[in-house]
């Protein structure tokens, strides 16, 4: 589903964000992404998404080379993307409901099919009793579901989610890193950045470690005690 | 791919686009009545801008629709000279009206003459003590009607003429002042349509101007649009509707005022061209000027954003350039 060969970038300015990065996920494994923050990881996802380009080797997403595909796929390639965000990246002036429904928005769906599939998204993450709030009267937590609402309320085959659990508690966490493990028991291929090492090893899933820029390490399942 | 599932989706792709759109236009007409004072502000600015070239072509339209064309303005007063008598007169006359077919002729004989100068000056019996009439005989010659520059010809053809004529002393017109009128009239065109230029750059400016702030005080909406696959064209979108709505009120605007003010000088204005013994009906905008100035001013608010958010979407470089760095 992903796949990096030997993929380098450089941000304009000469600072080095990744390093001969090689690896390959399949279609519908959940795999994090782990490293110190300036590690590397964000820009990773960034490459997935077409929100950057690198500078030197090839980012296939779904068998898309984005090193090559033109400026125009952007938008597809993220409409096929599923993101979730530290910061939740929510319209404050709307409301839930409005906010999940955006990807379908733009994808120009029937009133009524966007309405139908907001509300399975939101049933899905547990807030369909919140559809008509506003983001800011919800609580951290709450806010993360439902930026997850709106990752998944497309379906796109590929969920990539930066540090989700960047401000909750433990608790929440895990009930949130669950959550990733069902939609990814659908066939979704899930990417999670993360420094939460307690909780990655829990879930007993691959684990890729970036250090400066390189990948340090690549351990698989099996070998996660 | 057989015809039928060809069309379906090509179908669909047009009835996702006209959802698509229909998002836009609620989202900008929602942004437009959240912020009524702003808004209201704006479009009173356009709507000013538009009435002032749109307020000199109504009064230009008015000003042509007063009877210009009226025969005695152009008319050519040719007098004899003295001791020439009616049959040389009459004789000139069916040259005239054989080589020049004019619009109306009419002749005027010394004692005519003097009966109507008695009567008008009211000089009266101090004209007894004249031995003879001292009046030629004269002959008031109209060209036939036409449009401005005709008319125009017409006299010169006219005078030119009557000019080689032995048994003339004078030809008299008050051509000039028509033809005067006529020049100031066809400045004032020009004016419109310099007006019509610079306004409408204005009304451009003020709307990308406005579209600008708003689409900088909108910028995490937009990065957050993108991120989430909207392309170019979707974060475009309500932008160019607002721009089109602020267009649409300015031009809605421009028309009232044109209307208010017709009404508020629309009595002055009568009683003074009544003066030149007009009559004189007031010409407003018709039905399809207006419809002219809306569509125009609404072109004119989406090109405005256009060109606003372009600049802006360009300097994001979301879902602009992703250059190889």
């Amino acid at each position: 589903m992903i796949r990096f060969e030997r993929v380098s970038k450089v941000y304009p300015g000469g600072s080095r964000a990744l390093a001969d990065v090689s690896f390959d996920i399949e279609r519908g494994s959940m795999v994090f992404l782990t490293g110190h923050s300036g590690a590397g990881k964000s820009t990773l996802l960034r490459l997935v998404m077409m929100l950057e380009r690198a500078s030197r080797g090839n980012v296939f997403v779904n068998g898309l080379n984005l090193s090559e595909a033109p400026d125009r796929l952007a938008p597809i390639v993220r409409r096929n993307t599923g993101m979730i965000f530290q910061d939740h990246k929510l319209l404050k002036d709307k409301t839930v409901a409005d906010n999940v429904a955006l990807p379908l928005m733009i994808a120009g769906l029937k009133y009524a099919d966007i309405r139908k599939r907001v509300r399975a998204a939101l049933d899905k993450v547990g807030l369909l009793s919140k559809v008509s709030q506003m983001p800011l009267a919800l609580s951290g937590g709450e806010q993360q579901r439902v930026g997850i609402a709106r990752a998944i309320v497309s379906m796109p085959p590929l969920l990539l989610a930066d540090e989700p659990t960047g401000n909750l508690d433990p608790n929440l966490s895990r009930e949130l890193f669950a959550l990733f493990e069902e939609v990814a028991a659908q066939g979704v291929t899930v990417l999670i950045a993360s420094h939460d090492l307690d909780l990655i090893r829990r879930m007993h899933k691959r684990v890729l470690v970036l250090s400066a820029g390189r990948l340090a390490d690549d351990i698989p399942a099996r070998n996660i005690p | 791919m057989n015809d039928v599932s060809l069309f379906s989706r090509i179908g669909r792709r047009i009835r996702a686009w006209s959802r698509q759109h229909s998002y836009s236009f609620f989202s900008s007409l929602g942004v437009i009545l959240k912020h009524k004072t702003g808004t209201l502000m704006t479009v009173l600015v356009l709507g000013i801008a538009m009435f002032l070239p749109l307020g000199l072509y109504v009064t230009l339209n008015n000003l042509d629709n007063v009877d210009l064309r009226q025969d005695e303005w152009s008319a050519v007063t040719v007098f004899f000279k003295p001791g020439i008598d009616g049959t040389e007169v009459r004789r000139v006359a069916n040259e005239l009206q054989q080589r020049f077919e004019p619009g109306s002729m009419t002749l005027i004989s010394p004692e005519q003459g003097m009966a109507d100068f008695r009567s008008a000056s009211g000089f009266g019996d101090s004209l007894e003590i004249l031995d003879e009439n001292p009046l030629p005989w004269v002959m008031q010659v109209s060209p036939r009607s036409g449009s401005t520059d005709q008319l125009e010809s017409r006299v010169a053809e006219l005078t030119a003429y009557l000019d080689t004529v032995n048994s003339v002393e004078l030809t008299q017109f008050d051509y000039k002042w028509l033809q005067r009128l006529g020049r100031l009239l066809d400045l004032g065109q020009a004016a419109v349509t310099l007006l019509v230029a610079l306004f409408g750059l204005a009304v451009v400016v003020v709307v990308a101007n406005t579209i600008r702030l708003d689409v900088a005080s909108r910028a995490e909406e937009i990065e957050i649009l993108a991120l989430v696959g909207a392309g170019n064209a979707f974060v475009r979108q309500p932008f160019l509707y607002t721009g089109l709505w602020y267009g649409l009120m300015g031009g809605f605007i421009a028309v009232v005022l044109i209307a208010l003010a017709m009404f508020y000088l629309g009595g002055p204005l009568g009683l003074l061209l009544e003066t030149y013994g007009s009559a004189f009906n007031m010409r407003g905008l018709e039905g399809y000027h207006a419809l002219w100035v809306l569509a125009g001013g609404a072109l004119l608010g989406w090109f405005g954003a256009w060109i606003a958010v372009q600049r802006y979407l360009r300097k994001l470089r979301i879902g602009g350039r992703l250059g190889r760095s």
